[in-house]
């Protein structure tokens, strides 16, 4: 059984050091390529500012399943203890004004919502989970957890072509390049 | 980092001094007004009459304890720098020793709390232990712990809570904790602030000055935290004596640390503005600066709902009649205000990380939170002016409350005391920014010569 037909998935270069990596980073940022990533070994400090990266909008979900987590905890504890069955403790009064005693579960469930609203967010961001990627076809990518510092160009990008890409990676010094092909 | 790496060769040799006629002028306007407002204030304090000096014993505690906090937190921001080994903010540590510099001059400020004719309308337990004619100073340790005769006269009137409270609440050991407050605290910032200093003019800079600040600062963090806690017992939790909160120290403490670091990053604002600082500060430092405002604005607020929420729980009424005043008729929408104020709209808007990094928009918001603060400490006295001044007219135990008859209709608050309040405010602010510009131009702005000072200048968050 054999397999007939690939899918180009894009090139990926090795660079030799973490700085090297980030001018490259930089030069590739410049040269307008938007489907292109960095893998390293451990985090470079100030990279996604050499890629060019916007800031996500991660935070906006989170605020809003904050505020979500908020409300819910809110109409819940309201909506029980004050209108379906009143607590009367001590003769305090059972209204609006009692929601001091209802912070600490409104503020638990905006920890909660917030909480799985990052984690969710993150994963469907990410697209995570998957169970492969076009780049475990490169024999060489596997020292991307190592010590080797990689850029791949997805031939998706618009600016992408067989031979201008690669001419460009070498000139940034992008060395092993190879051209990273998937089964279809 | 975006910006230049900054070596030693950027760094001034013999440091950056804050000469700037605007600075000078300022310095000598605000000396000006506190010289001017102080006697004026003095006047109404110790003048003839008993109707100013009752209404004005409030306003002046009032703006003490504001400008207090503020001292205090530049006293803590300095320790915890040198004691938690920080090196991020050398570059403004300075204006932290500078801030905290002012706290030995307050006392200035506090001798009117040591005189029996304004303590006697604002702590109303003095006035009973004085009426009971006891003695301070037998029994143990002098009568440090209440003499013996001063409680044998206490359950003679059947004040059973004051004899209780004696051990804490007596005029000698008053005394001896008020005097302790500023001298303790006092030597502490001076000595940290003379370590700091000597680092600028030694010839040969090692890092034993360094060290020795930081080894100086562990234990008399205590010092700090007793002064913050026990001058906020006495001052404010004594105008009545029948309540307590566990969470008082730390409620003011949290008020303190908050709005110090505000002053701290409009002090570095205006300096950067000015031309200063430039080299050592940028907009990591007012990032890490906002963290802790953001920080400390949380922490405010858990701390002030926790003491809520346990005496809202507890139900005593010893500790609900504080609230009960505060969330009553007009005290309640300053309560109401302090919630989304204080809390709320801040936190939203501190969230914004690229605000942080701004130090104009940095600024605002760190006015911003101290007009909250000033709220804040408004509520925490003004509101027992008129219950206070109320009970002597109305239930007079000695001749002297007979002279405020004219206080027995006053509701909620005292009409027309409001131009006291901010009377002794400017009093007591303009004071406070003399002795703050002072401290500013008598050093370097940064520690030029300080070990840490280029890991400073290169911090990145």
């Amino acid at each position: 059984m054999s397999t007939t037909r690939k899918r180009v998935y894009g090139y990926l270069a090795e660079f030799s050091s973490a700085s090297a990596l980030y001018k490259a980073a930089e030069k590739v940022r410049d040269a307008g390529f938007r489907k292109w990533d960095c893998h390293t070994p451990y985090p470079v400090h100030g990279l996604d500012g050499a890629m060019g990266m916007k800031r996500s909008i991660l935070p906006w979900f989170v605020f809003f399943g904050g505020m979500l987590g908020t409300a819910t905890g809110f109409g819940l504890a309201y909506v029980t203890q004050v209108e379906i069955y009143p607590t009367v403790v001590q003769a305090k009064p059972v209204n609006i004004f009692t929601v001091p005693a209802f912070f600490p579960i409104m503020f638990e469930l905006t920890i909660l919502f917030s909480g799985f609203t990052t984690l969710f967010g993150l994963l469907a961001l990410m697209k995570l989970p998957r169970l492969n990627h076009p780049l475990f076809a490169s024999r060489q990518f596997h020292r991307a957890t190592d010590d080797a510092f990689f850029i791949a160009v997805e031939a998706r990008d618009p600016k992408f072509s067989p031979d201008g890409t690669r001419k460009f990676l070498e000139d940034i010094g992008g060395k092993s390049i190879e051209l990273v092909e998937e089964e279809d | 980092m975006a910006h230049h790496f900054v070596t030693s060769a950027d760094i001034p040799v013999d440091g950056e001094r804050l000469v700037n006629s605007k600075v000078e002028s300022a310095k000598r306007l605000a000396g000006g007004t506190a010289a001017l407002t102080g006697l004026v204030s003095a006047y109404f304090l110790f003048g003839p009459s008993e109707k100013i000096t009752a209404q004005f014993a409030y306003s002046w505690l009032f703006a003490f304890f504001f400008f207090f906090t503020l001292a205090v937190g530049g006293c803590f921001w300095t320790l915890l720098h040198n004691v938690s080994n920080s090196g991020w903010g050398t570059s403004v540590r300075r204006v932290m020793e500078n801030l905290g510099s002012v706290f030995p001059w307050m006392a200035i400020f506090a001798i009117p709390f040591a005189c029996p004719q304004v303590q006697k309308y604002l702590f109303e337990w003095m006035n009973i232990h004085r009426e009971a004619g006891g003695g301070y100073f037998d029994g143990f340790m002098a009568g440090f712990y209440g003499s013996d005769s001063m409680k044998a006269a206490l359950e003679a009137k059947h004040e059973g809570l004051l004899v209780n409270k004696l051990w804490y609440m007596n005029l000698f050991a008053w005394y001896v904790r008020f005097a302790f407050y500023f001298i303790g605290l006092g030597l502490v910032i001076r000595t940290l602030r003379k370590f700091s200093i000597a680092q600028d003019t030694d010839p040969n800079p090692t890092t034993k000055n360094l060290f020795k600040a930081r080894f100086h600062s562990t234990y008399t963090l205590i010092i700090f935290a007793i002064t913050i806690t026990f001058a906020g017992i006495d001052l404010l939790q004594g105008m009545k004596y029948e309540w307590f909160s566990t969470m008082w120290g730390v409620y003011l403490f949290a008020g303190a640390a908050l709005n110090s670091m505000a002053v701290i990053i409009i002090t570095c604002a205006l300096l950067q503005k000015g031309g200063y600082l430039k080299t050592v500060t940028g907009p990591e430092h007012f990032h890490i600066m906002g963290k802790l405002l953001l920080a400390f604005t949380i922490f405010w607020a858990y701390i002030a709902f926790s003491q809520f929420f346990l005496i809202w729980y507890a139900n005593i009424a010893e500790e609900t009649s504080w609230y009960l005043i505060r969330n009553t008729e007009g005290w309640n929408t300053g309560s109401i205000a302090l919630v989304f104020g204080h809390f709320v709209i801040p936190f939203v808007i501190l969230l914004q990380a690229w605000l942080k990094r701004n130090p104009k928009l940095l600024s605002i918001m760190a006015g911003y939170t101290l007009a909250m603060h000033i709220l804040d400490h408004y509520i925490i006295t003004i509101p027992e002016r008129s219950i206070s001044l109320y009970r002597m007219a109305n239930f007079p135990t000695a001749d002297w409350m007979k002279d405020l008859a004219v206080f027995k209709d006053v509701t909620t608050s005292v009409p027309g005391a409001f131009w006291f309040d901010i009377f002794a405010f400017i009093a007591i602010g303009s004071g406070f920014l003399f002795f703050y510009l002072r401290a500013l131009t008598q050093t370097a702005v940064y520690p030029h010569r300080d070990p840490r000072i280029l890991e400073s200048a290169n911090v990145s968050n």
